[in-house]
């Protein structure tokens, strides 16, 4: 063997076994882990109770029973809703932010300010606005003459108060990469359409649009990514309520494993939500590396 | 882009104007309300000129043990990152260096390891250190948010070892240099930029971080954005208060924004967009 | 000082040779130049020599040892990087430092070294700079230096003057010249540039394809080409070439095509058979205008001509035929003029055309 394999076999030994190490002891082991439960039957408030094997009771329970199914439902209907806010105003908001004006730069950074914001903060603060009897929002709409509306009290309100809280918090993330990617392009195309005389939009849609997809697909599947694994809004604003109509599978999984205390649920409800994230995962990926060819 | 009218500038400003102020709002509630004495935090209409008072800051440090939960935070933080720099960056320039044509799917399958959703393997942390022993103590919370911060220093990292020229090691080789010494006296140096980069990312994941926080601790190595929540109980809200802890915990993520803005596209981006 | 030599060297990628079996033999001493376009193996032949590439197969021999497997700081070498390879976070003292650490001298030993070979290259005063302070041509210089302070048995040099304007790499390549004068280090230098390897070289190795295909003194490889492509390689501008079939004549045998028919070279004949398909080579210093009478004179017409000065490149063209005199400037013809030009006799190179070997 020569000295250059010996130098490779060198770094991979000495300097990445400590990350595969550690990612194994606390990543891979507790999911495997978590697929040992999820054939078991274990309660914690008895922990004196065998965790007996039960097969596949757990996974055919999720997914058979309705609860699991309707916080499929509302997870992706979170989804679909706060992402096609957050793009649509978060790319206009891009093409604002990037003329070139005095100011522009400084309000770009200040609206960057909410995605730093530890989710939890977020829900209180918002939880403060939404407040029933107390909150600014109801007030404010009061003064325009609407009538007061229960946002988190409600079964019909409370998954919009959450969307509204979630989208004021990612809106600027979908703005900051669009902006970033607008200020990227080569300006070229577009003084050739402006000698060509084409329209605003026109030049949106079939220069400024097409050059921006590759960047706007990778952000899609980060913001999926993220939307999916939705936990701490939801958990300060409505704890899933009321009733389920804002359990998303985060939720879910919370309430099998820490009100019912039924892990082994939890866990197969924990592995099924693994592989539908891996799918989102991997296009997230594909996608990526989709863009750095044509890059 | 193209130059644009005055007309044009006017609606321009007016729109992002307004868009901003909507978007500044909670922030600024958070603010004003944790200087509001307590009689006037929902008085109608909302008094938008009161008298500042700091007692609800005042309270969260007598009434509260907020400064233990503070510190708290502040050991798990500065734990996590700097064992996620260390390790994260040794697995970053391996990855880096190693010529393999499967080296990007080690790349890709350390980054998923940060994708995947929390509440997923909480239960099995929560039993795995309930019989370790190290439920309720700083130390799960470290070897927890490291999970998502190494892979997150390795993946940005390898994209700063990347752009530092492998001729320098070669010439270090060719000195007599093994490759331990060369990785901290050449490579590392020139990549500390990105190291500073990835040390404040790791600070600011684990500073907000909140749902590993509640399930893993209990009174004694509460951090803070747990007890900022603690502090909400149906019954008698204490307002003022909880927008002091919260004020007080968004500072660093603010911080972040306003002086490391151009890194945080890279990192939050995942390098998706450059 | 040591010896190198490369025993059927072989660098291989999986199933894929960029090297294949190279025997290269360097004395003590000796510039070697490794000459060749890119992709053909030189750079990676060298590499190999410095250890940062393994060998995959044959021996390479440093002072008489065996150094396949050594890492490459046990082999007594130093090199000077295409890009330099500057550390950039250190001074230039530094950099040298940093060169001399791992031979564990005393303080005064390293002082007087970097104080000795930074006054044989004027670096005096850049000692405390950094790397992104220096122009172009000081960064090379202490490139150089760092290696230097080693003092090597073996220099590797791998394109140090590609990064440099024409004018800078001149005065360096002098410089070069000069050091190993005075140094006497086996030096081994690779280029893509013909005027680098024909100034600096003691032996050029041409190589193509991850071949050598000829080693030789730059006389050598200029005057005695052993096939096609070292004699279009070499030489500038290019050598002229003509495809010709041979025929019997009758003073011996004659090379023939549509547009001309010369007598070939009288040393050739012995090699020549009639129908036989050859490429003659002719250098464009060796067309010359003929003399009014003179035999054997071509007849062709004049195309384009470029003024140099002391001297004129002629484009002529005879038939479909097209090629290039290279003479006085005060004999430059006219374009579109017709004259008549011979070749000399001494410079004709004949080629099999089959395997472009020289006959």
């Amino acid at each position: 063997m020569g000295y250059v394999n010996r130098r490779n076999r060198t770094i991979a030994g000495v300097f990445l076994l400590p990350t595969v190490a550690v990612l194994f002891l606390t990543t891979i082991y507790p999911m495997l882990y978590a697929l040992y439960l999820s054939f078991r039957n274990y309660d914690l408030a008895k922990p004196f109770i065998p965790r007996i094997f039960v097969g596949l009771a757990n996974f055919q329970e999720v997914l058979t029973s309705g609860p699991f199914m309707h916080s499929m439902w509302i997870t992706f209907k979170l989804m679909a809703v706060t992402l096609t806010f957050q793009f649509v105003i978060g790319v206009g908001l891009a093409l604002l932010v990037t003329q070139r004006l005095p100011g522009m730069a400084a309000i770009r950074t200040l609206l960057l300010i909410p995605m730093m914001i530890s989710p939890v903060i977020v829900g209180l603060v918002w939880l403060f606005i939404y407040f029933p009897e107390l909150g600014y929002l109801n007030y404010f709409i009061g003064l325009i003459g609407i009538n007061p509306i229960p946002w988190i009290t409600s079964t019909q309100w409370a998954l919009t108060a959450i969307a509204i809280a979630d989208i004021w918090q990612w809106t600027p993330f979908v703005m900051m990469g669009t902006a970033a990617a607008l200020q990227s392009l080569s300006p070229e195309p577009y003084e050739a359409a402006l000698i060509d005389g084409n329209s605003r939009i026109d030049v949106f849609l079939y220069v400024t649009l097409p050059q921006l997809k590759p960047v706007l697909i990778s952000l899609l599947f980060l913001r999926a990514i993220d939307a999916f694994k939705i936990y701490d809004i939801i958990f300060v604003l409505t704890k899933g309520g009321p009733g389920d109509a804002t359990e998303t599978i985060a939720l879910y999984i919370y309430r099998q494993s820490f009100t019912f205390w039924r892990m082994g649920v939890g866990a197969a409800a924990s592995f099924v939500s693994l592989i539908i994230i891996s799918v989102l995962i991997t296009l997230f990926f594909k996608s990526m590396q989709k863009s750095a060819v044509a890059r | 882009m193209n130059k644009i009218s005055t007309r044009q500038a006017t609606f321009v400003y007016i729109v992002t104007g307004i868009i901003l102020i909507i978007f500044m709002i909670p922030i600024y509630l958070i603010l004003a309300s944790s200087l509001k004495p307590s009689a006037d935090m929902f008085s109608r209409p909302p008094t938008v000129f009161f008298t500042p008072t700091l007692q609800h800051y005042v309270d969260l440090f007598t009434l509260r043990p907020f400064h233990q939960n503070i510190l708290n935070s502040l050991i798990v933080t500065l734990g996590s990152t700097a064992f996620s720099v260390t390790v994260g960056s040794l697995g970053a320039f391996a990855l880096s260096r190693i010529r393999h044509p499967r080296i990007n799917d080690a790349a890709f399958w350390i980054l998923s390891m940060r994708m995947f959703p929390p509440i997923a393997v909480v239960v099995p942390y929560y039993i795995i250190f309930k019989s370790v022993g190290l439920l309720d103590t700083p130390l799960a919370l470290i070897i927890v948010y490291s999970t998502a911060n190494i892979p997150l220093t390795v993946w940005l990292m390898k994209g700063f070892f990347d752009e530092v020229p492998e001729a320098l090691e070669e010439a270090a080789q060719v000195d007599g240099y093994g490759i331990v010494e060369i990785f901290y006296r050449i490579t590392l140096p020139l990549a500390a930029p990105g190291l500073a980069v990835c040390a404040v990312f790791c600070f600011i994941f684990s500073w907000n971080e909140f749902l590993f926080a509640l399930m893993l601790t209990g009174s004694s190595a509460q951090t803070a954005t747990v007890a900022v929540m603690s502090f909400w109980s149906s019954d008698a809200v204490q307002w003022g208060r909880i927008m002091a802890g919260s004020f007080i915990i968004l500072i660093p993520g603010v911080i972040f924004v306003l002086t490391c803005q151009k890194w945080l596209v890279k990192g939050l981006t995942l390098g998706s967009v450059k | 000082m040591a010896s190198v030599s490369l025993t059927n060297v072989v660098k291989a990628f999986g199933a894929f040779k960029v090297v294949h079996g190279v025997d290269l033999d360097i004395t003590d001493g000796e510039f070697v130049v490794l000459l060749g376009p890119s992709g053909c193996g030189k750079t990676t032949t060298l590499r190999m020599v410095a250890g940062l590439e393994d060998v995959s197969g044959g021996e390479i021999c440093i002072a008489g040892e065996v150094i396949n497997d050594r890492p490459p700081k046990d082999r007594k070498i130093a090199m000077v990087f295409q890009n330099y390879a500057l550390y950039p976070h250190m001074t230039v003292r530094q950099n040298m430092e940093f060169a001399l650490k791992p031979q564990k001298l005393s303080k005064a030993e390293v002082d007087a070294k970097i104080a000795g070979v930074a006054g044989m290259l004027g670096l005096d005063a850049l000692l405390q700079r950094k790397p992104a302070q220096l122009s172009g041509g000081q960064r090379q210089r202490v490139a150089m230096a760092r290696a230097m302070v080693r003092t090597p048995e073996v220099f590797l040099f791998d394109e140090p003057l590609s990064n440099l304007d024409a004018k800078l790499r001149t005065q360096v390549r002098m410089e070069i010249a000069k050091l190993h004068k005075q140094l006497g280090t086996t030096v081994i230098y690779v280029t893509h540039d013909q005027v680098e390897a024909m100034t600096l070289a003691d032996k050029i190795v041409i190589m193509k394809d991850g071949y050598i295909e000829q080693i030789g003194s730059p006389e050598e490889v200029f005057a005695h080409p052993k096939n096609l492509f070292v004699a279009t390689f070499i030489g500038s501008p290019s050598m002229n070439l003509f495809r010709m079939t041979v025929e019997r004549g009758d003073k011996g045998p004659v090379l023939s095509s549509a547009a001309f028919t010369i007598a070939a070279p009288v040393d050739k004949s012995g090699k020549l058979t009639p129908g036989q398909a050859v490429t003659l080579g002719i250098r464009p210093s060796d067309v010359r205008l003929a003399r009014a009478g003179e035999p054997g004179a071509i007849e062709a017409r004049v195309e384009v001509v470029e003024y140099l000065g002391v001297e004129a490149l002629v484009d002529l063209r005879v038939g479909t035929q097209e090629f290039i005199a290279q003479i006085p400037a005060g004999e430059r013809p006219a374009p579109d003029e017709t004259v008549k030009v011979v070749f000399n006799q001494a410079g004709l190179h004949l080629f099999d055309s089959e395997s472009g070997q020289a006959l």
